[in-house]
């Protein structure tokens, strides 16, 4: 068998294989303007005379620590004053764009591995700057100057400057177009643990930080929307009048998703919801159900699909097969739940708009609210605020509570913070989509896999989205195969397929998209396949990897698990997974204890490789909270369609983990050197893989649909 | 209905519908909005605040309901117990997205008031009823066992 290489997957959250950066160029730095008196380079650091530094950063800070990480790559070149510069997130703009194509989105964990070299070369280029214009004014050789805590000294006279103090020097610069970066493995601040960046973490914990919600402007109003809960209904008629004669409530308006109060403050605009009557027009979805949808899926999969991968001769594989596993799964639609809220504030003023919007792609949301005003974009004021969690729910493709906001705030005289409930976060859809996967491998003689072939059902999140060109090919959605098609596994044949499902359901990329559904299903056949030939399954997993990097995490959590020794006790279970996405290996060894009807996750084990970890705290942060993100899906999390409608609400039926559901965790950093991938996402699809292994160590029982009910 | 409420050392006279929420209160009225809104059902925990030193769900309590108890939120620059916590929540590096992470603190600042010395089991089931979707359980575990065990 040969080594093949891996299949590159096209999904706009995992393509980012071109590691896109900007070397300060000449056309760049003339973009500064010259009246200016801060300084910009590149409008990425931005020197004050009274010596602020302010790193500009394009990508949203939603929890994944990207703000302090591209500012750690800035001050590994930059010598400033870490706990006194400010991060700043960026207005809209080119320079800022992503590498998903011309537009700002922070998602598919690219930020760091997309952003890092531009960043460091920024703080290169300023660095190098400020030690020339030092030099020039002592009149001495560059290397008799350096750069310290946001100053620069005078190594023979120890006389320093400010940063600020040459602002007007550097404004009549050159930037740089090629400073010198030192290599990563000589880096002396990035690949060392940090926290947060103390400003933001001591605004996070004050209750300073100003999340979307927390945005309070003069004169503002609160809006609160009344959705259909069946999907696809509209507004047929609505009475009002009850609603209009309640203290505090300003207007109520017709906007294309629902009915909108206008209010002095927003709990008084929710409750004027209950006061409004409305007829739906819904009887053309009113059937919809998860059992309809099975049967549909079901159906569509006795024929040949779209093909993902077709290679050697599965065929006959299976019909010279030793053994032939199958295996059906299930995975429910899942509600991406962060804990802020969906809303936006626009205030719309004639020819022009202001806008606070926590979403994770400023230039899709300004594009919407400017097509709903009637405001071109130039003449919208855009502002980030923090989010309050995402997961890819703020990066909404089709922009719903972007557009309630642009609709709502659409000709009023004031500023409006449109604002969902929990419920309307539940019910309004962009789920995860549901998929029915249905695999088998066929086993040789030897119990060595030979083929494997699946078939893939869902909704596709990319079909008619303005990343269809790149995201939907051929009939496969880039989140039915990745991970799947790409698998690590040095396998002969395969026959895989895609069904593209429809229904008025609107579903999205949620935390590590397609790979949710992928690692789940290849890493649980192979676990089955390796029962079946009677091998430990790190050791079938191993047999079969080619990849090195994949050797080297798999046998590194085996070491830190102890898993040769592991204990056999009654109701306990080990189980493992691995699982390459977004550029990063994920190795997790999970223990489980099972109880009559329940389990739980004791202990996980974890091994990255990232290529290289920039902030090995946040890589550590970002992996144990992945691990507790899966675990909400593998225990509690699904959105069951009846009648329409979600069946659930809010957080006592959509149940996510608690603090009692996380198990203790220990995490291994492998740096490999190799090309640097993410980290917001890769921590969650081995886990959802590695449970369900645990599970059938412990209970014999193979669990292949989610959540996992025991018993 | 007019009511005199007292939030971090401060007074405040508040004309106010009586039903509305302590919640809604502090964020829309007084602009006090380190307190979170998450699920508005009492079940996230989000809007955690202290009246006198028990923890309850700002969301769940109406004004009307709140009388003469001191209200501590995590705005407050007083509360010891609360300063402590912010200490080892930076400490440990607990923070994501921090939305969560107000009525986390809150919350245990509850706990660590009546009981300076959690078990794990007792930090674990006084906590339950808090969630944070980015999963920094642990961190927050060993946030409050540091806390309380400097002495």
């Amino acid at each position: 068998m040969k080594r093949r290489d891996f299949l590159k997957t096209t999904t706009a959250v995992s393509a980012a294989y071109v590691i896109g950066f900007y070397i300060p160029t000449k056309s760049r730095a003339s973009e500064t303007k010259k009246d200016e008196k801060a300084l910009q380079p590149n409008a990425f650091v931005e020197i004050t005379p009274d010596n602020n530094i302010n790193f500009i950063v394009g990508q949203v800070e939603m929890g994944q620590g990207t703000y302090t990480t591209l500012a750690m790559c800035i001050a590994e070149e930059l010598n400033v004053d870490w706990k006194n510069i400010n991060i700043v997130p960026a207005k809209i703009a080119p320079v800022y764009y992503s590498v998903f194509g011309p537009l700002m989105i922070t998602g598919g964990s690219s930020s760091v591995f997309s952003k890092q070299l531009e960043m460091r070369k920024i703080g290169a280029a300023v660095n190098e700057m400020l030690i020339k214009a030092a030099a020039k004014k002592w009149k001495v050789r560059t290397y008799d100057v350096y750069t310290k805590d946001s100053k620069v000294f005078n190594k023979k006279t120890k006389e320093s400057f400010k940063f600020g103090d040459l602002v007007s020097d550097l404004s009549t610069m050159k930037v740089p177009t090629n400073p010198k970066i030192k290599e990563l493995k000589d880096c002396k601040f990035v690949g060392k643990p940090h926290s947060r960046h103390p400003k933001e973490m001591w605004e996070k914990v004050t209750g300073k930080a100003e999340f979307g919600i927390d945005v309070r402007v003069p004169n503002m109003k609160y809006a609160a929307v009344y959705h259909p809960t069946i999907f696809g209904a509209k507004v047929k008629s609505y009475d009002a009048s009850k609603a209009l004669k309640k203290d505090g409530v300003i207007k109520v308006k017709q906007i294309p998703s629902g009915i909108a109060v206008i209010a002095e403050h927003w709990w008084i605009a929710k409750e004027a919801l209950l006061d409004i009557d409305v007829v739906w027009d819904k009887d053309e979805f009113k059937n919809t159900s998860d059992k309809q949808l099975n049967t549909q899926y079901s159906k569509a999969m006795e024929k040949h699909g779209a093909s993902m991968r077709k290679d050697g001769d599965s065929k006959k594989a299976f019909e010279t097969a030793d053994k032939t596993i199958e295996a059906e799964y299930d995975f429910p639609f899942l509600a991406h739940a962060p804990m802020e809220p969906l809303g936006v504030v626009v205030h719309h003023e004639k020819n022009k708009a202001t806008v606070w919007s926590s979403s994770q792609s400023q230039t899709m949301a300004l594009k919407a609210i400017s097509k709903v005003l009637g405001v071109k974009g130039e003449n919208i004021t855009y502002n980030t605020p923090y989010l309050g969690g995402a997961f890819g729910r703020r990066g909404t493709i089709n922009l719903d509570f972007i557009l309630d906001g642009a609709y709502v705030s659409k000709d009023e005289d004031f500023p409006i913070m449109t604002l969902w409930t929990r419920e309307d976060d539940i019910k309004m859809g962009n789920y995860r989509p549901k998929y029915k996967n249905k695999v088998k491998v066929a086993l040789d003689k030897h119990g060595d896999i030979t083929a494997f072939d699946a078939k893939v059902a869902s909704q596709s999140i990319f079909k008619g989205s303005p990343f269809a060109a790149f995201g939907f090919k051929n009939g496969v959605d880039g989140a039915q195969k990745e991970g799947l098609v790409d698998h690590p596994y040095d396998i002969d044949s395969h026959d895989m397929q895609a069904f593209t499902m429809d229904s008025e359901i609107p579903v999205l990329w949620w935390r590590s998209v397609g790979h949710t559904q992928s690692a789940p299903t290849v890493e649980g056949i192979v676990d089955e396949a390796a029962f079946a030939a009677g091998v430990d399954p790190i050791e079938y997993r191993i047999n079969m990897l080619k990849d090195h990097r994949f050797i080297t995490i798999l046998k590194d959590v085996a070491k830190k698990a102890n898993w040769e020794n592991r204990k056999k006790e009654k109701n306990v279970g080990y189980g493992v997974a691995i699982h390459e996405s977004f550029g990063t290996i994920c190795a997790q060894i999970a223990k489980v204890r099972v109880t009559k009807d329940d389990f739980k996750v004791e202990k996980v084990w974890a091994s990255v490789d990232c290529g290289f970890a920039f902030n090995p705290q946040n890589v550590k942060n970002q992996i144990a909270g992945s691990i507790n993100f899966g675990i909400a899906a593998l225990k509690y999390s699904e959105i069951t369609i009846n009648n329409g409608e979600a069946t659930q609400n809010n957080f006592y039926d959509y149940k996510v983990s608690r603090i009692s559901d996380a198990p203790e965790i220990e995490i291994n950093i492998i740096n490999s050197g190799e090309k640097i991938g993410g980290i917001g996402e890769p921590g969650v699809p081995p886990i959802l893989a590695a449970v369900p292994n645990a599970l059938f160590d412990a209970t014999a029982k193979r669990y292949h649909s989610m959540p996992i009910k025991i018993g | 209905m007019s009511f005199k409420i007292k939030i971090n050392d401060k007074n405040y006279n508040l004309d106010i519908n009586p039903d509305t929420p302590l919640l809604w209160v502090l964020r829309d009225h007084l602009n006090l909005t380190g307190t979170k809104f998450g699920c508005g059902v009492g079940q996230c925990g989000a809007c955690t605040v202290l009246l006198d030193d028990e923890a309850v769900r700002a969301c769940q309590t109406p004004i009307s309901t709140v009388g003469n108890k001191k209200i501590t939120t995590i705005e407050t620059k007083t509360d010891k117990t609360v300063q402590k916590l912010q200490k080892f929540w930076v400490k440990e590096d607990v923070v994501q997205c921090g939305y969560c992470q107000s009525g986390q603190i809150m919350n245990a600042a509850s706990l660590v008031k009546t009981n300076p010395n959690p078990s794990e089991e007792e930090i674990i089931k006084a906590m339950d009823g808090n969630i944070c979707r980015c999963g920094t359980y642990n961190k927050i575990k060993t946030a409050i066992k540091a806390a309380t065990a400097e002495v």
